[in-house]
């Protein structure tokens, strides 16, 4: 049996109820979600109303001001991403060959650099250039490096961070290719809230900012591990080397600094 | 029986809503994951508890490739707690396990929960959300103390945590 009334009227008692309710319903929730709730949460410090409907649809609040407890020591204030220190060209690698020649006297070429420097030749860019930056600020101090750094213009460290990551790695001082490797190194210690060296330094990840270790002094890995243990190197942003050196045992420490010193 | 399943679900919906079992963020705040260690509320030096006028506590932590800083959080027993916690650089996990805190750092953004620890304890806090080779070493401590016990660690320092 066919009707003769329309469907879409708001004679159609059946029609105008189930919009009605619908819109209604609409109504409501607008009301609760964008007025009442947004007041009735804890701490949401609402001014006007505007600003209630604003939070609840998601629009970034700006961060209420609250007191900040200030370093007492210099922390890095290097931005690091994995594009840093950004694209080079062969006049910055030719620049920094020329700016090298001061720092040939600990950081030589081939197997000649002291025990207790770190090899640059082949680092990533971005490991020597943080480095530097934060010796010139102040944010990691040495006696012998820190005269040197402070003279250093923004260009310089570009460019010989761009000549380092240029130069081809050179082997290690003591290349004894059949070391296993430690467990620290290649798995860490999850149980003790370390991970492995190689998630960050290479073999496994390579993280914005961290050093190729692999044919590295053991003298000198070891010497910074213990300073991020002990607090007297604080230039890791936001702690994220002394989080993990201050879990590592003494033995781990000498495991991965002559596993990293005989490799090739 | 459909409307008795339909108005099951809608009241166990708004119990888990009423009882914060489930924790939505009630507004949203940003911050910028490559300088967060330079300016603002999340420098190394600002990370940690601190007590607040009005007798609550603010945690701020941050979770980054592959560590919480501060790696161990101390907070007192049946004090409102807020958790503000950010990314340095992926997506991270946030979950104190034996409670029903658990959301996401998302870098760019402040992830903020009122919680209450009603008894002392310990617990751990994992990253639960995959965030590179490194995750499954990334997790911090969580020491809920004697609300007493940490009014007189207050007394001493504005930000408190239990790094040892």
């Amino acid at each position: 049996m066919k009707t003769e009334e329309r469907l879409f009227s708001w004679r159609n008692s059946w029609f105008s109820l189930s919009l009605g309710g619908t819109a209604g319903l609409v109504v409501l929730s607008l009301i609760a979600g964008f007025l009442v709730l947004p007041y009735a949460t804890p701490n949401s410090k609402l001014g006007s109303l505007w600003d209630a409907i604003c939070s609840a649809a998601g629009v970034p609040r700006a961060t209420a001001p609250s007191e900040q407890v200030a370093p007492t020591f210099k922390t890095s204030a290097v931005v690091m991403t994995s594009q840093m220190p950004g694209p080079t060209d062969t006049r910055s690698v030719g620049r920094g060959a020329t700016l090298a020649m001061q720092c040939a006297i600990c950081h030589a070429s081939g197997r000649h650099s002291q025990p207790d420097t770190p090899n640059l030749e082949g680092q990533p860019a971005a490991a020597v250039y943080k480095q530097l930056r934060d010796f010139k600020a102040g944010a990691r101090v040495n006696a012998v490096m820190t005269p040197f750094a402070i003279n250093l213009t923004e260009q310089d460290m570009i460019d010989l961070s761009a000549y380092y990551a240029y130069l081809p790695r050179q082997p290690g001082l003591h290349p004894d290719a059949g070391v296993p490797a430690p467990a620290i190194v290649i798995r860490g210690a999850a149980m003790r809230n370390i991970p492995a060296c190689s998630s960050c330094h290479g073999g496994g990840e390579v993280k914005a900012g961290a050093p190729w270790l692999e044919g590295q002094s053991a003298i000198y890995i070891k010497a910074q591990l213990q300073a991020f243990a002990g607090e007297h190197r604080r230039n890791d942003i936001s702690e994220q080397m002394r989080n993990i050196a201050r879990r590592m045992t003494a033995q781990e420490i000498d495991e991965a600094a002559a596993y990293y010193a005989s490799r090739p | 029986m459909s409307a008795c399943t339909v108005g099951l679900l809608v009241g166990m919906a708004i119990f888990a809503g009423v009882h914060r079992a489930v924790m939505p963020q009630a507004w949203i705040e940003t911050a910028n994951p490559r300088t967060v260690h330079i300016a603002g509320e999340f420098i190394e030096s600002n990370l940690g508890s601190a007590v607040e006028a009005d007798g609550s506590v603010t945690v701020r932590a941050l979770g980054q490739q592959f560590s919480f800083t501060p790696q161990c959080v101390v907070v007192p027993s049946d004090t409102p707690v807020t958790i503000r916690a950010t990314s340095a650089d992926v997506v991270h996990g946030f979950l104190i396990t034996g409670t029903n805190i658990n959301t996401m750092l998302v870098p760019g953004y402040i992830s903020i929960l009122p919680v209450k620890f009603k008894t002392p304890g310990e617990h751990t806090m994992p990253c639960q959300e995959f965030c590179g080779l490194g995750h499954e070493g990334m997790w911090a401590k969580v020491k809920v103390i004697d609300k007493a016990a940490f009014a007189t660690l207050a007394a001493k320092q504005r930000r408190l945590t239990c790094v040892e």
